[in-house]
């Protein structure tokens, strides 16, 4: 491994001396914003960094990316190309520990109107979306679902089923569908009962589940198509099939929001101008131009105070005042720790 | 081993095969006697094989009735006739032994495990590979195939043995063994036999009679010897034996060859178009000076001589431009008298000797 | 070479013409090698793309954290679910070879009986399918299968079952959709194997006694076993790998390696675990491979061919 790393650390520091003095003269004045792809980066390009080409008078370009592993390549190999990068939120705080990451300058980020949740020392959240429960609204017309104990409750509500086949989030789901309150989940579940307690919960409604879905888009397909009649799902993801037409509704109560944040490569070759970028990004006006183009929240919650944002969106928001305080932050740290321990127990526990 | 049953007789009663439009066999009339080693012989494409295949049920005839035993046995399935098949390619089962392939019609006749194993050493001693038993199909050579195919096609004691080419694809020593061999084995079993070939020195060589089939008809159907000697048309001439075939014409009653009337003793077989004489190379005598009465006269001269072992073969061109052949033995006394190449010759052919054929039959 | 260069062998060799044996074993030795070397480019991709890759795998199973380690294949040993997790993808193989063998053998016996031409256009309708993306067929028995799918609703409608029967998102789905991919890859060298058997073993089989159905199973049936073989492994093989569809229509009720396999190096970027899992498969198929050559000797059962 040390041979192959230090090869590659070679041809790279190679690259970056050819590369010296063209990166100077572009210095400052060009930068590399690297996401997802798709429509989330085309809403990012329109809310956010054409806005910030024209005040900034630089000039962004785009790259895309499918997760940390290219970041880490990257800042191992030395050849930093990317100058910020949106990641999840698990991979935010692997980075972080990793030390891949260069630390944010709090001098210039404004983090009033964030949760405390939502930034660290090396990453900032910029959206918000949330896991939520989401059903059927030909099936439960008189009676909705409105809660995890409800989604356990086969008697009061009947139908079929399905839960995302993977440990995060659906542990949490269950603790609260026991009754435990959502600022108590984490301290709960990181102790062996808690972590039992999940399980027996899941136990209750494993023969309940029809399918263990296992992407978002399949998600969407189960209640669109009335193969189940309630589901976890990503709220964009009901959004969209609720706009097309599909008979689906969700519930923000008790959902598990999730963040995508940024972050600075370490070794970036614009970091200080990125550090401004990423301080921009966050500050209420510009997130605030988000959810017009696509419905995921602003993690600053100044925004909705903007004059931007509708009634109408507000109330759909994942992250406006109101949805975010029946909601809990899923804890990026206590997976970082936990993940690895916690998907062999789901296997195990799947298989079983 | 022995033939325990009694031969059966055979009947084809004016078998038709049609493909299409395309007629393989036509209204063929023919009648096999009770253990007769009786050959199809035709060129390839002729309708022997199919005749075949139609006795043995692999296929249907489009009309006709076949009897064995002087019972119609048309329709009925390959597998309830009984008739032992040996194929042009053996068709040995290659996933069994030598023991296993002789002894599966036994098997399929759900015969004792003793019995099957005393009459699969029988056969195989029949043809003299006892010692191979338990040997694999691929590791027999073509010769050693082709007895094992005879010993499974006999040793559940057929009713009739087919033989379909069975020689074909052995060199021309251990052909002309077999022939011997099978001729043998012909006899010890008495069993009722229909061999094809396309080989017409095979045919003689075998054969109580022999059927000549031509365009999907019976041409001529006759004992070897006599077949040699009387074909009945100017194609069984041509392909049986070497021959010579010179136009004839009638005039004023009498076959004349050119100008030259033909002394015949044999009458003509009845048939249409132009008439041939038929002159094989063996049977012309060298002439010197006149040529006494019976005998016609052939005068030419010697155009190359081809020595080819116990005999030697002179072609000769006749006056009328026409070529002879003279087939001669190789002792000494014999190739001293022969005219050498450009040399005149004067040849002769007895009365006797003289065949005249029609070109087809009636 | 020279002429003089020839006189003077010619010269030096006078009076022993067959010392020239080490010179013409020679000229032999150089020409295999040049037919050897006719071969090295596709033996050297084949190498780099197949060999390599497979070496890289099996020595990054053996990293963990930079260092030498256990540690992946610790973990398998230690975690029942992996044990369950093989278990069940071996078991869903070879039950999705059976079904693939039961349906696919007549289909491609029917084939190998009828004239080449029929049987080339029935071979398409094997063929289209088998052409079509595997995504939009595995969809497609989605849509067939599902709660308020084409089927269910036919059932229905018909008034042969009340509730929807559950065909997909389970065990069923998956071996319906595993099975109908699965299909070609077993008709395909089966036809090719049956179109080979000589027709006259069959002609021998009855002139000697043989029942159709006899002479079926006692020579026919024999001889196409390898192709038949050849067939079954390549579909257990590929099933061992399969990831789609089981993925999509086993509604996460089936856990197979290839899907543990993505969660590790696709979710959590676990190139070693992942790869220790890839190693296992393949010393477990080669396993299976040397069991059977050892039960079925394949030459005893191809014989002459």
């Amino acid at each position: 491994m040390t041979t192959r790393i230090s090869l590659l650390a070679g041809i790279a520091a190679g690259a970056v001396l050819a590369g010296a003095g063209w990166s100077t003269a572009e210095a400052e004045t060009t930068l590399t914003f690297t996401s997802f792809g798709g429509a989330y980066q085309k809403a990012q390009r329109e809310a956010w960094l054409d806005p910030l080409e024209k005040e900034l008078g630089v000039r962004i370009l785009e790259d895309t990316l499918t997760g940390i592993a290219e970041v880490r390549a990257q800042v191992r190999s030395g050849a930093v190309n990317w100058d910020i990068v949106d990641l999840g939120l698990g991979d935010c705080s692997a980075g972080q520990a990793e030390g891949i990451f260069e630390p944010l300058d709090y001098q210039q980020i404004a983090t009033q109107g964030i949760e405390k949740a939502a930034y660290d020392s090396h990453w900032i959240g910029v959206i918000y979306y949330s896991t939520v429960l989401g059903y059927s609204t030909e099936r439960y017309k008189d009676k909705q679902p409105a809660s995890w104990a409800d989604f356990w409750d086969v008697e009061s509500f009947p139908g079929a089923r399905a839960l995302r086949d993977y440990p995060i989030a659906n542990l949490e789901i269950a603790l609260m569908a026991d009754g435990v309150p959502a600022g108590q989940v984490y301290e709960v579940l990181g102790t062996p009962e808690g972590e039992k307690r999940a399980f027996a919960k899941l136990d209750e409604i494993r023969d309940h589940i029809d399918v263990w879905w296992n992407s978002g888009a399949q998600s969407a397909q189960l209640l669109r198509d009335g193969e189940v009649d309630m589901s976890t799902i990503w709220n964009g993801r009901l959004d969209a099939i609720a706009e097309a037409g599909a008979p689906v509704a969700y519930t923000y109560n008790q959902g598990i929001l999730a963040l995508d944040c940024l972050a600075i490569p370490k070794g970036a070759p614009n970091r200080d101008l990125a550090q401004k970028v990423v301080a921009r990004i966050v500050a209420p006006d510009l997130q605030a131009n988000m959810p017009p183009l696509m419905n995921y929240g602003p993690t600053n919650a100044e925004s909705f105070e903007s004059g931007q944002i509708t009634q109408e969106m507000r109330e759909r928001s994942p992250s406006s005042p109101d949805n975010l305080k029946v909601q809990m932050i899923s804890s990026a740290k206590f997976w970082e720790e936990n993940r690895n321990r916690l998907q062999e127990a789901w296997d195990a526990w799947k298989t079983r | 081993m022995a033939s325990n049953r009694a031969s059966v007789s055979i009947a084809f009663r004016s078998i038709s095969k049609h493909y299409g439009t395309f007629k393989a066999l036509d209204r063929i009339e023919l009648e096999i006697e009770a253990g007769e080693f009786l050959t199809l012989l035709g060129p390839s494409g002729s309708g022997k094989t199919t005749l075949l295949m139609l006795l043995a049920g692999f296929a249907r005839p489009s009309s006709g009735v076949i009897e064995v035993a002087g019972s119609d046995i048309t329709r009925m399935p390959p597998h309830r006739r009984d008739f032992g098949v040996v194929f042009q390619n053996y068709a040995l089962f290659p996933h069994m032994s030598v023991t296993e392939n002789v002894g599966y019609p036994l098997r399929m006749r759900r015969c004792p495990r003793e019995e099957i194993d005393r009459r699969v050493a029988d056969a195989l001693e029949l043809v003299q590979l006892g010692h191979l038993a338990e040997r694999r199909i691929d590791q027999l050579s073509g010769g050693q195939r082709q007895r094992i195919a005879l010993a499974r096609a006999v040793v559940f004691s057929p009713r009739v043995l087919l033989m379909d080419e069975p020689l074909s694809a052995l060199d021309k020593k251990l052909r002309e063994q077999m022939q011997i061999e099978i001729r043998h084995l012909h006899e010890r079993l008495g069993i009722t036999t229909i061999y094809v070939t396309h080989d017409q020195r095979e045919a003689l060589t075998m054969s109580d009679r022999v059927a000549v089939i031509d365009g999907g008809r019976l041409i001529q159907l006759e004992e070897p010897a006599s077949l040699y000697a009387h074909p009945a048309t100017r194609f069984v001439a041509d392909f049986i034996g070497e021959s010579t075939l010179l136009p004839v014409a009638r005039q004023a009653g009498r076959f004349a060859y050119g100008e030259q009337p033909v002394s015949i003793a044999n009458p003509v077989p009845p048939g249409a178009g132009e008439h041939w004489l038929v002159v094989r190379p063996e049977r012309l005598v060298l002439l010197d000076g006149a040529a006494p009465d019976g005998i016609n006269r052939f005068t030419g001269t010697v155009e190359d001589v081809v020595f080819q072992g116990e005999t030697l073969l002179a072609r000769v061109r006749l006056a009328t431009g026409d070529m002879l052949s003279l087939r001669r033995d190789t002792r000494r006394e014999v190739m001293a008298g022969l005219p050498r190449t450009g040399e005149p010759i004067s040849l002769g052919l007895a009365a006797e000797e003289t065949v005249i054929v029609p070109e087809r039959a009636p | 070479m020279s002429a003089t260069g020839i006189e003077s062998l010619a010269a030096r060799r006078a009076g022993r013409p067959d010392a020239n044996a080490p010179e013409l074993a020679a000229d032999e030795r150089r020409e295999r090698l040049h037919l050897f070397g006719l071969s090295l480019p596709a033996l050297l991709v084949i190498g780099i793309v197949a060999f390599l890759p497979t070496a890289w795998l099996f020595w990054l199973s053996f990293i963990d954290e930079g260092s030498f380690s256990l540690a992946h294949y610790e973990r398998m040993v230690r975690e029942a679910s992996y044990l369950r997790i093989f278990w069940s993808t071996f078991e869903i193989s070879a039950v999705v070879t059976v079904i693939a063998i039961l349906l696919g053998y007549p289909l491609a016996y029917l084939l190998s009986q009828l004239s080449e031409r029929a049987a080339s256009l029935l071979l398409i309708l094997v063929l289209v399918p088998f052409w079509t993306s595997l995504l939009v067929r595995t969809y497609a028995w989605l849509v067939l299968l599902q709660r308020r799918g084409v089927i269910n609703d036919w059932l229905q409608g018909l008034g042969l079952v009340d509730a929807p029967l559950r065909l997909v998102h389970n065990y069923t789905g998956t071996l319906i959709g595993m099975t109908h991919i699965m299909l070609p890859f077993l008709i395909l060298p089966t036809y090719a194997a049956l179109r080979t058997i000589d027709r006259d073993y069959l002609k021998a089989a009855a002139s000697l006694g043989a029942s159709p159905l006899r002479a079926f199973w006692t020579v026919f049936f024999p001889l196409s076993l390898p192709g038949l073989m050849a067939g079954a492994l390549l579909v257990f093989v590929l099933c061992l790998g399969f990831y789609v569809t089981p993925a999509l229509l086993g509604g996460g009720r089936v856990l197979l390696v290839s899907m543990k396999i993505q969660q590790n190096a696709g979710m959590y970027f676990e190139w070693g675990a992942a790869s220790a899992m890839g190693v296992i498969l393949l010393v477990a198929t080669l396993g299976i491979f040397w069991g059977l050559g050892r039960l079925v000797s394949l030459d005893r059962v191809m014989g002459e061919r």
